[in-house]
């Protein structure tokens, strides 16, 4: 750490991180109600519908925090100079967190705007505006200040400025489901296929160059022309969501084939950081945090590339479409690019805010690896629930409930799979939060 | 490659892709209109909407294939069940699936709410989304509905049973819904007179019967359907 207003990070991260297990604890709720039978009683006062609207927020939340606490972190070392005002970055810190406890709270009690993913009712996406607002002129200002630019430090702001732009087409009331359904997709596919990729490539480069040494230029190219290719195939591949809702039939081919390239850009992301890996300049200090960097670009391929390529042809989609297929990719898509990018760029920034140049790392090796095997074997059990649903339900057309039945066994092991993840997510934390210098080498 | 070729390339991918998804979306939104009946989309439709919302029944069913995968779809699902179906399960959800394995919650919606509910899921229903989702085509016949055209040389009956939606409620055996009772051997509990009661008008033949009469029938059809039913012994 070298400016002292890079701490604020720290609260970020902190927070951040006890979302992430209440997450996971919701998570596994959802994964009770598929696998008992939760007795009307409790149906009618905590429903699976109220359980999912925590469990997704809850995540988009957590990211959040991590990404803007991430930017606070990098933003003073790139541009070399202290945040343009810690107070403001702490108003924001509390606003956004308070929003989203009243946010939670409120659904409890049925007070949500009643649409996937977007159930934060609409005035208090009035405060998370304002909040993002905050952001971005903190951090802008901060840059323009310093009156140095790199094309990190554009990208993270250029990624910031488009995500909190996105979230305005997810505000309004659409009377036209399909025009609804429409925008709804401007927010979702539009962050997680555009925006928030461009977050991650530049969180990644930094910590990349940090790393390993490489040369600033070589790094900075490919992230130019990862960026391109991103946005190239994401923006027009957003009609991989608009086959069957109402739309004309030509998003068939314009997102069909648009989003078949999706997979290229995250494909030579994974590439050059192995590449910038092995030409690195720099001795290993930390091996866990190589690892987490690896595992991300590589889990990120699995999950988004691999996974997400798997069923965005329309031919496989129309059987696909709404199964647990989607709930398969959305895991460990979800996993693989943003929480494991959120826990690079936390176990690189929390040894350096605690001065720690080589840290202890059994408890955080315990944890990556538990995590990722318990993610990866979730998204290969959701997927056979995915392909009995698509065949029994779709193809058989023998009812949805019919269809259920026989994918009892994988929910049953999916939520012993996902209490292995808890457990792993459970020694990350421990591990960030009393994070401690390695004993010395003898 | 220099980092400036780099960032012309970025420029390019931008530009190029960001330009031709807005002219898509304008065009999209002109055609929306017929492709979504929007002459048909009335208040009752978007107050149907609201309510859609407020008690967050997306999370648990998708709808047009989004949201929880919890329960399911609701695209068709005027086709599948027919409104009484609607009407029926959404009052009272409690007892519909008090043998389901999976439960609904009893949100106590009022009969208007109920109401503009299904002008809502009547209005969805009537786009033109594709023919999806699969189970519900049409046009498509999935194995199991071939199986029973075929056998409707026999049976004119069976193929009402499917085509009206009987079999979202009831069961055969063991495959279909579990709103109402299996109908399997039902030949056995009730004379044809009782069966051809419970479809048309059930509250004769059962003082709290909760199947909705189902007056949309012509005579023909309830005539094969029973004749279908009284031959399950
Ligand atoms: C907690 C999750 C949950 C919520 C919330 C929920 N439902 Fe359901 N619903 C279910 C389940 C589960 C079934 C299927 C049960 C079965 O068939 O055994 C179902 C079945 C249905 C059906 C019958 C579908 C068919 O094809 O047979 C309709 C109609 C329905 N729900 C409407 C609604 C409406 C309207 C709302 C909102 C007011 C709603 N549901 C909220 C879980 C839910
Ligand atoms: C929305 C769900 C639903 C649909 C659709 C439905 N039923 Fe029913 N049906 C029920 C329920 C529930 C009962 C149990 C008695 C009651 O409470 O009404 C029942 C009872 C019956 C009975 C009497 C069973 C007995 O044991 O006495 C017959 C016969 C019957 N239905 C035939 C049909 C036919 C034929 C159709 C298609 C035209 C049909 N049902 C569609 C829900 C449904
Ligand atoms: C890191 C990047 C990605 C993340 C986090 C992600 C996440 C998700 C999530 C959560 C959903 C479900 C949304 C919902 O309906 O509730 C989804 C749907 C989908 N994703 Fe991705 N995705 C990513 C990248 C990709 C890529 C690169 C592709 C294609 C190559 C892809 C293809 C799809 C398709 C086709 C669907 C729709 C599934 C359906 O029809 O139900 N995704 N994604
Ligand atoms: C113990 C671990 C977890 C379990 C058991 C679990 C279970 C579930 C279940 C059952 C659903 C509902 C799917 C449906 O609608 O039917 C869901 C949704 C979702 N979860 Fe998890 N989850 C876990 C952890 C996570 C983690 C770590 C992430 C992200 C990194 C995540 C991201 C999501 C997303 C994005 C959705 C929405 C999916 C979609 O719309 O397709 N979950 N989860
Ligand atoms: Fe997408």
């Amino acid at each position: 750490m070298e400016y002292r207003s890079q701490k604020i990070a720290h609260w970020y991260f902190k927070i951040a991180l006890l979302l992430f297990v209440l997450q996971v604890i919701v998570g596994l709720w959802l994964a009770v109600n598929y696998s008992f039978t939760v007795p009307q009683w409790i149906v009618d006062k905590f429903s699976f519908a109220t359980a999912r609207a925590i469990h997704t927020n809850l995540l988009v939340l957590w990211m959040l925090l991590g990404f803007m606490g991430g930017t606070y972190y990098i933003v003073p070392e790139e541009t070399g100079s202290e945040i343009f005002s810690p107070k403001l970055a702490w108003i924001q810190l509390v606003a956004l967190v308070a929003t989203g406890v009243v946010a939670l709270i409120g659904f409890v009690f049925g007070w949500t705007q009643g649409r996937p993913l977007l159930e934060i009712p609409r005035p208090l996406d009035l405060v998370i505006v304002i909040g993002a607002l905050i952001f971005l002129f903190n951090v802008g200002m901060t840059m323009i200040k310093a009156k140095k630019w790199t094309a990190i430090q554009g990208t993270l702001l250029g990624g910031m400025l488009f995500l909190a732009l996105l979230y305005l087409f997810g505000i309004p009331f659409y009377k036209n489901a399909v025009i609804d359904w429409y925008y709804w997709w401007w927010v979702i596919h539009l962050w997680v296929e555009g925006a928030w990729e461009l977050v991650t490539a530049a969180i990644l480069a930094f910590v990349l160059i940090k790393l390993t040494g490489v040369e600033r230029q070589v790094v900075e190219k490919w992230l130019y022309v990862e960026l391109g290719l991103f946005l190239f195939t994401g923006i027009v591949g957003t009609g991989h969501h608009y086959y069957w809702i109402g739309a004309p039939s030509y998003w068939l081919w314009f997102g069909g084939i648009f989003s078949a390239l999706e997979p290229l850009p995250i494909l030579l992301m994974m590439i050059d950081t192995m590449m910038h890996v092995k030409q690195r300049k720099l001795k290993i200090k930390n091996p866990l945090t190589w690892t987490i960097a690896i595992g991300c670009a590589v889990l990120h391929m699995i999950g988004a590339g691999v996974l997400g390529f798997m069923h965005t042809l329309p031919q496989i989609n129309y059987y696909t479409h709404g199964s647990q297929v989607t709930v398969s990719h959305g895991h460990l898509a979800f996993f693989g690019a943003y929480a494991l990018l959120n826990l690079l760029i936390f176990y690189f920034a929390v040894p350096q805010l605690k001065g720690i140049k080589v840290y202890d790392d059994r408890r955080g090796k315990i944890g990556f690896w538990t995590m990722s095997t318990a993610m990866t074997l979730m998204a290969i059990t959701f997927g056979i629930a995915g392909v009995i649903q698509a065949y029994v339900e779709r193809v058989l057309g023998m009812g949805y409930m019919t269809a259920q039945s026989y994918m009892q066994l994988w929910f049953a092991v999916t939520l012993v799979l996902g209490v292995i993840f808890f457990i792993g997510l459970l020694f990350t934390v421990a591990d960030l939060f009393t994070m401690r210098p390695a004993k010395a080498q003898k | 490659m220099t980092k400036k070729l780099a960032f012309w390339i970025f420029l390019a991918g931008t530009i190029s892709s960001s330009a031709l998804f807005l002219w898509l979306t304008l065009d999209t939104h002109r055609q929306v209109e017929v492709l979504a009946n929007v002459d048909k989309l009335s208040e009752r439709v978007v107050a149907g909407k609201r309510v859609f919302e407020k008690y967050n029944c997306n999370d648990c069913h998708t709808i047009l294939g989004f949201g929880g995968y919890y329960a399911p779809d609701l695209t068709k699902v005027i086709r599948r069940i027919g409104e009484g179906g609607v009407q029926l399960i959404v009052k009272m959800p409690d007892k519909t699936f008090a043998g389901s394995r999976r439960k609904m919650p009893n949100q106590g919606l009022s009969d208007e709410e109920i109401g503009r509910l299904i002008a809502f899921f009547t209005w969805i229903g009537n786009i033109d989304n594709g023919d999806w989702p699969p189970q519900d085509s049409a046009t498509r016949l999935s194995r199991k509905e071939r199986r029973i055209v075929a056998s409707t040389a026999l049976s004119p009956g069976a193929a009402v049973f499917k085509a009206q939606g009987c079999m979202h409620c009831h069961a055969l055996q063991k495959r279909g819904g579990t709103a109402g009772p299996p109908l399997d051997g039902i030949a056995r509990r009730r004379s044809p007179k009782e069966i051809m009661h419970s479809v048309v008008n059930h509250a004769d033949v059962d003082q709290d019967a909760a199947m909705k009469p189902r007056k949309d029938l012509s005579g023909t059809e309830v005539e094969a359907v029973t004749l279908f039913l009284a031959n399950l012994k």
